[in-house]
């Protein structure tokens, strides 16, 4: 059942002149397309005798999406924790548009929009109060609230002012974590499963707020198992399995005359199961 | 089913976790060692009455227990794991009741309790065959009023008026810990307060009959009559009723737990309406602060005020020392009125000490944030400042107005210490000893395992009781100078403002994506591995 036959898929508007990456002035940040917008070398994570992530090296190219797909395990979120900076690495380097994520912390961070999967925000504010927080705890500018308003009302997030993100479903959660990465207008967005467990309106919603955000110049690093979405979306994907990159580049190449589902489970390999007799 | 459930039970027990067990284990153990080598003296060296007392405070842990720690679910296992399964919720509930008696509680019990036929010995076999009988029928009444209170009280702390009471209840037994010893005080001390050290000595051998009396007629010393009775010879009605009175009543709460769990399993917990704001609020401005500590000032004193865990807590400190003051104003002790006020301080920074593994994993934003750490900490202070420093102090100067007590310079002085010690201490002991529970995102009313940090209020205690007590002792020594004991109380509070807050943003910067971890994973050794690791 598409959006359109539950009646409830609306136009996402477009956010006006505030795109994300344009400053106070209305002019548009200046975007260095040499530097790569994330650049991971020889990245290692431990977790006792546990190898999570394997001397994984990765350049995501500025101004578009770049997704990250592989099976349950395969280390993704570890390495978009990273990225992060929510995990020091075991070795390995971490470069944010050119920032050196250790030794450059802050200015790495500045660039960066994050949206986790799973994790908590300050549950007992609103939406407005929960952007006004952020925007607060960044020292941003005026602007701040009127992108925070084209944001609310984008997601429709609007229409629940008095309801504290601690009462949100799984939809709602994925779009205040959204709008929060995208207020201080980042470069680089990092998000980790952002299409998981939600329903097709909330995904159309944040799927035009990214490419809308895309389309400004910014650039969006994101991990799914929705083959769908990054097909159609994303301009390269690098599939992990084992905590080693198993292949990575333009989608098409990567799909080699399948579709990126298909491949992916070429590459990746899928259990054979059994028939069950007992289901018979 | 009832077999099931109990060999699940004895699987969690034995894999742990152990420490509180074994903690209460040993501790109970020792304490019912005291009630049984009390009941070998009676009546010759002590008066049995002793013993009656001692079985009344054991049956009043069993009932206000579960009161006094309204945010613990003391559950083995999760009702949440039994309501998939095609079953009838009273059959199941019941079949669940059996192995509620299984625990460290009940144990330590059933040995305390064995003090009775201690007591029945001298009647005969007979009567020790009565006494055991009274010994099984207490514990089954002991255990089944004490599951009872707390299934009750997790039923209503899914209200908001359910968070007040409990808030209440809290703040009444804290008080009565604390400040219940004052009334004895004030009787054998009665001129403390004009320096007249003059003790009045009681007689304690013997209790008054009508204390036993009373002791005996409460259900919780139904089974020391009956031991009595026995021992005496007074008959099998005197002997047997009790027992019939404790074996019913037992039953009854027995049924009342299983309908309150046939409830439960039937639905889903409701959460308590948080508090709204009625319209957006806008920023709290601050003077004195940057944006980014306004920011955080002003979700601090959102979440204090609507999340449900922090509610309790938020309502208990305030109310503790209001009732302290209170029980001593009833006293002739209204010399000791102004040192409510360092009692506030304390309380309030015993409920602060858990509000990073409270707010969860909502770390990851400040982690995220260039110079957000910073801010949050000061922020948290300022907050805390707020709500209880400022509070302390007020109460201290007001009370020593009210009452010119020759105390107040020195409880003012000590308020303010003890404020600005727990402001500083609160946010590292938080870091440094995380309660870590059910996430923020997950955790609706405040009967939900929030993290027991037991351990933390414990650690802050003496820091910030000695921070109260410093400044009017170094006026005292200095003469009882009054500028003595503020300039002491200035330049302590400078030093902790100034040094504290550093270590603890340090420790943000080391340890906070340890603590995520931890927080995430509901695993507070974590974080030990994580600070193990990076201090080798």
């Amino acid at each position: 059942m598409t959006a359109s036959a539950l009646g409830t898929a609306r136009a996402v508007p477009v956010l006006a002149t505030k795109n994300p990456l344009t400053k106070r002035s209305g002019k548009k940040a200046v975007l260095d397309f040499s530097v790569p917008a994330i650049e991971v070398a020889d990245l290692t994570q431990r977790f006792g005798s546990v190898l999570a992530v394997d001397r994984l090296s990765l350049s995501v190219p500025p101004g578009m999406f770049y997704g990250i797909v592989g099976p349950n395990g395969a280390g993704k979120t570890t390495t978009l924790t990273a990225v992060c900076g929510l995990r020091e690495p075991t070795s390995g380097t971490i470069k944010v548009a050119g920032h050196d994520l250790r030794t450059d912390r802050e200015a790495a961070l500045a660039q960066l929009g994050v949206m986790m999967d799973g994790l908590s925000l300050p549950e007992r504010l609103t939406a407005t109060e929960v952007l006004r927080y952020s925007a607060g705890l960044r020292g941003l500018d005026d602007g701040w609230q009127a992108r925070a308003g084209d944001l609310l009302e984008i997601l429709r997030l609007d229409a629940v002012p008095r309801t504290l993100i601690v009462e949100y479903s799984t939809g709602m959660r994925k779009k205040i974590n959204l709008a929060l990465a995208l207020l201080h207008r980042p470069r680089v967005l990092v998000l980790d499963e952002p299409f998981e467990a939600i329903d097709p309106v909330s995904a159309h919603s944040i799927e035009q707020v990214l490419k809308q955000y895309v389309d400004a110049g910014g650039t969006v690093v994101l991990s799914s198992h929705i083959m769908d979405f990054v097909e159609r979306n994303c301009r390269r994907v690098a599939v992990v399995a084992g905590g080693r990159v198993l292949v990575e580049g333009p989608v098409e190449e990567v799909a080699a005359g399948s579709t990126l589902n298909e491949r992916f489970i070429e590459l990746v390999g899928a259990d054979p199961v059994r028939p069950l007799e007992w289901l018979r | 089913m009832t077999g099931t459930l109990v060999a699940l039970k004895l699987r969690l027990l034995r894999n742990g976790p152990h420490n509180e067990r074994a903690f209460s284990l040993v501790t109970g153990l020792v304490l019912a060692a005291l009630v049984i080598a009390g009941s070998t003296l009676a009546p010759r060296v002590i008066h049995e009455g002793w013993i009656a007392v001692a079985l009344t405070v054991w049956g009043g842990m069993w009932v206000f227990g579960p009161l006094a720690q309204p945010r613990h679910d003391p559950s083995v296992i999760s009702l949440e794991w039994l309501r998939g399964y095609p079953l009838r919720s009273w059959r199941l509930a019941r079949a669940l009741s059996w192995t509620e008696l299984l625990g460290v509680g009940p144990l330590i019990t059933l040995v305390s309790l064995s003090s009775l036929v201690v007591l029945a010995a001298p009647g005969g076999p007979a009567a020790m065959a009565i006494a055991v009988g009274a010994v099984v029928a207490q514990l089954y009444l002991l255990i089944w009023a004490g599951k009872t209170v707390a299934a009750l009280a997790a039923w209503l702390l899914q209200t908001r008026a359910g968070v007040t009471m409990a808030a209440t209840q809290t703040a009444v037994m804290l008080a009565l810990s604390f400040a219940g010893w004052v009334p004895i005080a004030a009787w054998l001390l009665p001129r403390l307060g004009e320096g007249d050290t003059a003790l009045v000595t009681p007689t304690l051998g013997h209790l008054p009959a009508p204390v036993i009396d009373v002791l005996a007629a409460l259900p919780t010393g139904w089974g020391y009559g009956a031991a009595l009775a026995a021992r005496d010879g007074a008959g099998f009605g005197a002997a047997m009723l009790p027992l019939a009175a404790l074996l019913a009543a037992g039953a009854l709460l027995q049924l009342g737990w299983i309908a309150l769990t046939a409830r439960a399993l039937r639905r889903p917990s409701r959460r308590a309406a948080p508090r709204r704001p009625a319209i957006p609020e806008r920023a709290l401005p601050l003077p004195f602060t940057t944006p980014q500590v306004s920011a955080v000032v002003s979700r601090e004193l959102a979440t204090w005020l609507r999340d449900p865990a922090r509610g309790v807590e938020l309502r208990s400190a305030w109310l503790t020392p209001l009732l302290m003051a209170l029980i001593i104003a009833l006293t002739g002790w209204s010399w000791a009125l102004p040192l409510a006020g360092p009692a506030a301080a304390v309380f309030g920074a015993m409920v602060a000490i858990n509000t990073y593994a409270l707010d969860g994993t909502a770390l990851w934003q400040l982690l995220t944030t260039p110079g957000a750490l910073r801010a949050d900490v000061r922020g948290r202070m300022a907050a805390w400042a707020l709500l209880f420093g400022v509070p302390s102090i007020l109460l201290a100067a007001a009370l020593w107005a009210a009452t010119g007590s020759p105390l107040g310079a020195a409880a003012v002085g000590g308020a303010i210490a003890a404020a600005a010690t727990a402001c500083a201490v609160a946010p590292l002991l938080a870091l440094l000893m995380p309660a870590v529970g059910t996430d923020a995102r997950d955790r609706i009313y405040p009967g939900q395992q929030a993290g027991d940090p037991t351990g933390g209020q414990m650690t802050i205690f003496p820091v910030v009781l000695l921070a109260a007590v410093l400044p009017g002792v170094i006026g005292a020594v200095s003469g009882g100078s009054g500028w003595v004991t503020a300039l002491s109380a200035i330049l302590l509070s400078g030093a902790v403002l100034y040094a504290t807050p550093v270590l603890t943003v340090r420790r943000l910067h080391q340890h906070g994506a340890g603590l995520l971890d931890a927080m995430a994973s509901r695993d507070a050794a974590v974080v030990r591995s994580s600070a193990h690791k990076t201090e080798r």
